[in-house]
């Protein structure tokens, strides 16, 4: 039960779009079939959730996708250009340019603060240290993090931190936000504060792919996708809710 | 006890678990161990021929000189730059003071002598060569004291000359060939070994206007008229040296003296060396036998300088080793304690595997050094016998042993206090080795292109290591400098009167080497080992920065240049103020003579200076590119664990 | 708990009073033990009066409830099938669902696997919806905390339900 766009190359508003995607590990009797058979269209401004058991290869497919890895088979078009066939330098521009990655456990440095976390990415770039700086503090202003800009992430909450990272993602305007297990290592609490940046990046236009373990988050999608042993097994279509009987969720009457 | 060997135990197989770098570790220390013991025993194998030589020839343990008072001459007419006048043509003003050698005989501790013989000064010509020679007068009878031993051919003759077998090797003459002494002709009818005197080119100088041995080219234009350099010793009968002689009365005397007992040479010689002009030149067998091993000395002055040295790079490996290991040694060092181990428990476990790694290291280089030291001292032709093993002296072990224990104490002692002063929480949780921070050069880097932006926050994460590498260059280079101030100072000394090539050089060339070689394998591996501990320490930071879009080359270049930079800075440092510095302490310590050298000019350091960047920089890249090869998902993900 | 719990547990087949509650007890295992042994019965009549179910005499003579035999009406069938595929989520009480589940594979009414896929979309949507609320509320009032409840519930709902469909994919592709 999968998507059913065309079959071909991508379409005109498919920012990413993967054709029959495999990735293996090892051989014989070891072969471990981590993506086994993916084919996904994700338009421009989507957001897409995809949910799965652990070990069921949604975190692989996301580096498949997010030019962090090459598929063993298949193909993989990011922005309009196919990318599963680029060497490795290659692949590092696209890092900078098309794609912004949260990871589960941040992997913010420690020794940077916050701001001098957000601007690598542009200085990774060629960008200005001027320019850099200056678009940190906005992105910092976005999240909601404007005064925590001099801190380092070991003085930052689990959710702060997390945000800090969505804001390093955003550094070069990407054309997708992939993010790995964002709330995973975060509380309740934090977990909504990561639920409302997303949110608020969806309403910006913000093309964001999520794998998740986390209800509340793949609700935020417009389209959850269901994986298991490394192919798609369902979708369910989110958009198109209203505010509707709330009252009868808790057992009020109505 | 049973403390001592769970503490045994424990350091035991944690070594076993990390072989590499207990291996790493022993090199380090068993490079300066080595180079010490070489140092320590070098003299005392090099002893050994002499010994071998007295015993054959039945060496004196007392020579005794007189020589002829010549006449003050007036300054050569054409100058200084003339050269010496002949040898022979002297004028005499008093002769030589045979008496005086008879009254010595006649001292009650004398039980023995031989002489006194004749001897004169004089030039002998060998084919294309020429040298001063001292030559002495002999019986063709074995003397009772001081039988020269002949090695090649047969003992004096008439017309015929026996030569010392160090000097004819210099000359490159043999038994049969023809030689010209004062302008007479000669056969060589033998080669011959004394104890009596220091081998060519050193000499016991008994000519009237005294001798000069070694010297630049400067201080040998600069010498007194008649003045013999670097003469050469020779045995012919009686009756051909009188002959030899133009003027009787010049000739001097020589007389070899058997004591009751050797041991008391020295105090003979207190009581009756009487410091006048004409009174005999007393010189004890212990004398002749110190000038005879001086190469060794000055070997082992080389020697041990390099092992200073290496002990020092010893300390930067062991320094970073430690450092580099310390997150690991801090989640036991949380276990032990949370097993209810003290402070003092835990450092004596960390200590103990360094100390276990020193001592072997110690056992090692003594073995080493003993058994490799006659290799260094050959004692040419002019000795019998070849340098034997030396024995290790206990003073010489606990030397040995002290400096190694004191490379593994210093690197490891504050790494080892500061860990074992961690609560148990903190190691248990490994927040012990959270990167340094250093907010100026994380905004002076900023402005750099991406490698260099990248390699600076490398380096400043783990400042010690970039200082240490800084360190271990700047030692090395300084070593290197004095090495070429050596070299410089060994070639222009190289050649003695006449043109001859002096043997010694060669040998201290070839210790000088062997110490360079040494030094810079040591830098070299250090180098190699750094890099690669700074790829393993920045897996999770280089592979961060790739997934935000640094492409591999850039990451590699940035590691490398982590090392390369300090690695320059090190060197500039060594090749410009260090080695002068180093050069100046190695003189005071050994009493050298600064002024005889010259230092090397501004070209040859920074053409050194680039050598040793280029070659950090290719030693660094194929750990830095290994690094760089890694996928980076995997990275991240090992990270996370 | 609800009438159409009963209707569908004679789905299968006419049954004793006494073997519905057998069958019920089962179903439920721990969670049933503090039932009201009478509550079936009540259910029974109801049923019965609304046409939904009619009993028929069993042969022994006696007019107790638990030996009589009832059955479905077509009226009842069509309330059954009405009632599986509703997806309004009931107060917390599983128990409900989960015999939903258990009556449906016993009769070979749907496919228990799809029962649970379609209830989870429905939780989603509501999650969603929750959500949305949730974040246009003033952090921290009455409003948002009561939403939050919402929605963590229904995220525990949804864990359950994937849980299910575990368990009810297994079942089906073991036997």
């Amino acid at each position: 039960m999968t998507d059913t766009t065309d079959t071909s190359g991508p379409t005109d508003t498919a920012v990413l779009c993967a054709r029959g995607v495999h990735k293996h590990y090892g051989t014989g009797a070891g072969l471990v079939r981590a993506v086994d058979g993916v084919d996904l269209d994700v338009r421009r401004g989507e957001t897409v959730a995809v949910m799965g058991p652990s070990g069921c290869g949604k975190s692989t497919l996301l580096h498949l996708l997010g030019a962090l890895d090459r598929p063993s088979r298949g193909e993989v078009w990011l922005a309009g250009r196919r990318i599963d066939a680029l060497g490795e330098t290659a692949l590092a521009q696209l890092r900078r340019t098309d794609v912004g990655f949260v990871f589960q456990a941040f992997h913010l440095m420690e020794e940077l603060t916050a701001v001098e976390n957000v601007e690598l990415p542009a200085l990774l770039a060629g960008r200005s240290p001027r320019a850099a700086r200056r678009r940190s503090e906005e992105l910092l202003d976005q999240v909601g993090l404007a005064d925590r800009g001099p801190f380092l992430p070991a003085a930052l909450s689990g959710g702060q931190r997390q945000r800090v990272a969505v804001a390093r993602a955003l550094s070069n305007e990407p054309a997708v936000v992939l993010a790995d297990e964002p709330t995973g290592n975060l509380d309740s609490a934090a977990t909504v504060e990561v639920l409302r940046l997303f949110d608020d990046l969806h309403r910006a236009g913000q093309t964001l792919v999520v794998v998740t373990h986390d209800e509340r988050i793949a609700a935020t999608a417009d389209r959850l996708i269901s994986m298991r042993d490394g192919s798609f097994v369902d979708e369910i279509g989110l958009t198109g809710g209203t505010r509707r009987d709330l009252g009868a969720l808790v057992g009020l009457e109505g | 006890m049973g403390r001592v060997l769970l503490v045994g135990r424990l350091a035991w197989r944690d070594l076993r678990r990390r072989r590499l770098e207990a291996a790493l570790l022993l090199l380090a220390t068993v490079a300066a161990t080595t180079t010490l013991t070489l140092g320590l025993v070098l003299s005392d194998a090099a002893s050994d021929p002499y010994e071998h030589t007295r015993e054959a020839t039945n060496g004196p343990d007392v020579v005794a000189m007189v020589s002829a008072h010549p006449r003050e001459r007036p300054d050569h007419p054409e100058g200084a730059g003339a050269g010496p006048a002949g040898p022979v043509d002297i004028v005499v003003d008093e002769p030589a003071d045979r008496a005086a050698l008879d009254e010595l005989a006649e001292e009650p501790e004398v039980i023995d002598h031989s002489g006194p013989f004749p001897a004169v000064a004089a030039e002998m010509q060998a084919g294309d060569l020429t040298s001063d020679v001292q030559a002495v007068g002999r019986d063709t009878a074995p003397a009772a004291v001081d039988q020269p031993q002949v090695v090649r051919g047969d003992w004096v003759a008439d017309g015929g000359v026996v030569v010392e077998a160090s000097f004819a090797d210099a000359l490159g003459v043999g038994v049969g060939d023809p030689v010209t002494l004062a302008g007479r002709s000669f056969d060589v009818v033998g080669i011959a070994v004394s104890a009596a005197a220091p081998p060519y080119p050193k000499s016991l100088c008994f000519a009237p206007m005294g001798c000069a041995s070694g010297g630049t080219p400067e201080e040998v234009a600069g010498l007194p008229a008649g003045m013999l350099r670097d003469p050469g010793l020779v045995w012919l009968t009686t009756p051909d040296v009188q002959r030899l002689a133009t003027d009787p009365l010049s000739l001097s005397y020589v007389m070899n003296i058997e004591l009751t007992d050797p041991a008391g040479a020295a105090a003979f010689v207190e009581a009756h060396g009487v410091m006048s002009p004409e009174a005999p030149i007393l010189a004890t067998w212990d004398e002749i036998r110190v000038e005879t091993t001086e190469l060794a000395r000055e070997a082992r002055t080389i020697l041990l300088a390099g092992a200073w040295l290496l002990g020092l790079l010893a300390v930067a490996t062991v320094s970073v080793l430690v450092g580099s290991r310390m997150a690991d040694q801090t989640r036991r060092v949380g276990l032990l304690k949370a097993v209810g181990g003290t402070p003092r428990l835990v450092a004596a476990v960390l200590l103990a595997e360094y100390l276990l790694v020193a001592l072997a290291a110690a056992v090692v280089g003594l073995v080493v050094g003993s058994l490799t030291a006659p290799l260094l001292t050959d004692s040419g032709p002019g000795l019998l016998g070849s340098a034997g093993t030396p024995s290790i002296t206990v003073p010489t072990a606990a030397i040995v042993v002290a400096v190694a224990l004191a490379v593994a104490g210093v690197g490891t002692f504050v790494p080892a206090v500061r860990a074992a002063r961690i609560t148990t929480v903190d190691a248990l949780a490994d927040t012990a080795r959270a990167p340094r921070r250093t907010g100026w050069l994380i905004a002076v880097s900023a402005r750099l292109p991406v490698p260099l932006l990248l390699a600076l926050r490398i380096a400043a994460r783990r400042p010690r290591r970039a200082v240490l590498t800084m360190v271990s260059l700047a030692i090395t280079i300084s070593g290197l400098y004095v090495a070429l101030v050596l070299a410089t100072f060994l070639d222009d000394t190289a050649t003695l009167a006449g043109g001859i090539e002096d043997a010694r050089t060669e040998q201290l060339n070839q210790v000088l080497l062997v110490v360079v070689v040494i030094v810079l394998t040591m830098a070299a591996v250090n180098a190699i080992f750094v890099t690669w501990a700074t790829v393993l320490d920045n897996r999770h930071a280089s592979a961060l920065a790739r997934a935000l879009g640094a492409t591999p080359r850039q990451v590699s270049t940035a590691v490398a240049s982590a090392q390369v930079l300090p690695a320059f800075a090190g060197a500039l440092i060594g090749a410009f103020p260090g080695g002068f510095a180093l050069f100046h302490a190695i003189n005071a310590i050994t009493g050298g003579d600064s002024d005889r050298v010259s230092l090397p000019p501004i070209w040859q350091l920074l053409a050194l200076v680039a050598a040793t960047v280029l070659v950090v920089v290719s030693l660094t890249a194929v750990p830095a590119r290994l690094g760089g090869r890694r996928s980076v998902t995997a990275a991240l993900q090992a990270e996370m664990a | 708990m609800r009438q159409e719990v009963v209707l569908a547990m004679l789905a299968k087949e006419p049954s004793h009073g006494y073997e519905l509650r057998r069958r019920l007890r089962q179903a439920l295992g721990p969670v049933g033990e503090g039932m009201n042994a009478g509550q079936v019965y009540v259910s029974l009549t109801r049923l019965e009066k609304a046409d939904l179910v009619r009993s028929a005499r069993s042969e022994t003579p006696g007019d107790r409830p638990e030996r009589k035999v009832y059955a479905l009406t077509p009226g009842g069938q069509q309330r059954v099938t009405e009632w599986l595929t509703e997806v309004s989520w009931p107060k917390p009480d599983l128990a409900e669902f989960h015999l939903k589940l258990v009556a449906a594979a016993a009769a070979g009414l749907a496919d228990p696997v799809t029962l649970v896929d379609m209830q989870r979309r429905e939780l989603l949507r509501r999650l969603r919806d929750g959500q949305r609320a949730a974040m246009t509320e003033a952090d921290g009032s009455d409003a948002a905390l009561l939403l939050e409840g919402i929605v963590l519930r229904l995220q525990a709902d949804i864990r359950w339900l994937e849980s299910c469909e575990q368990s009810w994919t297994g079942r089906r592709s073991g036997s």
